[in-house]
């Protein structure tokens, strides 16, 4: 491979990381958007109440002194004001969180190569789809401490998301994904396993496939895997899958912790 | 209703800080007793256990969604006011809060905070009217069966 065509074959890459991760963030709006609608509710029902409370302050100091009968009203409006910036504090910090995870995942800096750490790269897509966990999928982390490592973070964190979505659309009803991390010799490790519905021994050994999909069994998305494993293999990374039908599925990756000249172009 | 009475208004939401948000709201203004809990299985426990005017329920909640925990706290306490604050606003929940749990009120989220106390002092004052008209029926119909005995000892007495 010339240069010129190496550089031709990352940027298509890029582009068909790029307009997944899209497909990706679009599919995740109206959940992040409600993700962001319960703190948000909060801060403007607090707001409010901070300004009924400073106007009954304002209008119990108005003549200079507080009667002794009016310092259970002083008690109760205090009381309401420690709550509501306890609760500020808390809607703050998630609708920062969010935010944050939206532009990990989504900011289109996809020529930098950087080193990450890949629990954050977890983090963060585990962040934007906490609205399709949380009322039945018990998401367990089991996250050994990992060096970072070098790589287009762009498109890691589009595999990442790629085999939590894949985790998630294959349970139905409630279970369990698990994610791990690990360091090896040379190389670290994510696994994400589910207790979904597993894929068919028939099948397993296609999923990678162009253009092979299982809509009716809801494993796997198409595109999703194959463009998964494009990626791993040009960060010079394995992608390996085990499952048992009706059991659930374990999809593991392993990247090497820098990328040397043979690896991306 | 006795002056001395408090109303009651239960809260149900699986997140802490919109419990917060309104308790503090709540509390700041009315003297309501306000109850919250995250929890829709303890929320009936709380209905089982205490007499409850108003009941606020999210949609969303894991376990039993708003519609279902409303349509038993129906069961439970009927003459609760029931009301459904959701950040999934659509026609067909609605309709469905409606027909199948009575619903008084449907808020979206986020709130607004006018708009929230209106619709829950509005939502004592129904239960209080309807517990009041209950009472009422009682006594009318206790008065009936009396004026019954009555008559049936007067052509007794007579014929």
């Amino acid at each position: 491979m010339t240069a010129t065509e190496a550089v031709h074959g990352r940027d298509a890459m890029a582009d068909a990381v790029n307009a997944a991760k899209m497909a990706t963030l679009g599919a995740l709006a109206a959940g992040v958007a409600h993700e962001l609608n319960t703190p948000m509710g909060a801060l403007n029902s607090n707001h409010d109440v901070l300004k009924r409370a400073l106007a009954r302050l304002q209008h119990i100091l108005a003549d200079e002194v507080v009667e002794p009968s009016e310092l259970n009203e002083v008690r109760r409006v205090v009381a309401a004001i420690h709550d509501v910036l306890q609760v500020n504090d808390l809607a703050v910090a998630r609708m920062v969180e969010l935010v944050n995870s939206l532009r990990t995942f989504g900011r289109p800096d996809r020529a930098l190569i950087d080193r990450v750490d890949l629990r954050e790269t977890l983090e963060s897509a585990l962040t934007l789809l906490a609205h399709r966990t949380r009322d039945r999928i018990t998401v367990v982390r089991e996250l050994e401490p990992i060096p970072p490592v070098q790589c287009y973070p762009q498109e890691i964190g589009q595999v990442v998301m790629n085999l939590l979505v894949n985790a998630i659309q294959a349970i139905d009803g409630a279970g369990t994904v698990t994610v791990r991390t690990r360091a090896l010799e040379s190389a670290v490790q994510i696994d994400v396993e589910d207790t979904g519905i597993g894929i068919p021994e028939e099948f397993l050994g296609r999923i990678f496939e162009p253009g092979f999909t299982t809509k009716g069994s809801r494993v796997g998305m198409g595109l999703g895997l194959l463009l998964t494993r494009q990626v791993v293999e040009r960060h010079r990374g394995r992608i390996g899958v085990r499952s048992t039908s009706g059991k659930g599925s374990l999809f593991t990756v392993s990247l090497p912790h820098t990328l040397d000249s043979g690896g991306v172009p | 209703m006795p002056e001395s009475y408090v109303p009651a208004v239960l809260i149900v939401d699986d997140e802490e800080m919109v419990l917060t948000a309104l308790r503090s709201f709540l509390q700041l203004e009315t003297s309501f007793r306000v109850l919250t809990t995250t929890s829709p299985a303890g929320a009936l426990d709380v209905i089982r256990k205490d007499s409850v005017d108003v009941i606020v329920a999210d949609f969303m909640m894991p376990a039993m969604d708003g519609i279902e925990f409303l349509k038993r706290a129906r069961e439970l306490r009927p003459h609760a006011t029931r009301i459904l604050l959701t950040g999934y606003a659509d026609v067909q929940n609605a309709i469905r809060a409606i027909n199948e749990a009575g619903l008084y009120h449907y808020l979206e989220k986020p709130w607004d905070n006018d708009r929230l106390l209106l619709v829950i002092r509005n939502g004592v004052e129904r239960s209080s009217l309807v517990n009041e008209l209950d009472s009422r029926i009682s006594a009318l119909e206790a008065a009936n069966v009396e004026l019954f005995e009555m008559r049936k000892r007067l052509i007794k007495a007579f014929l």
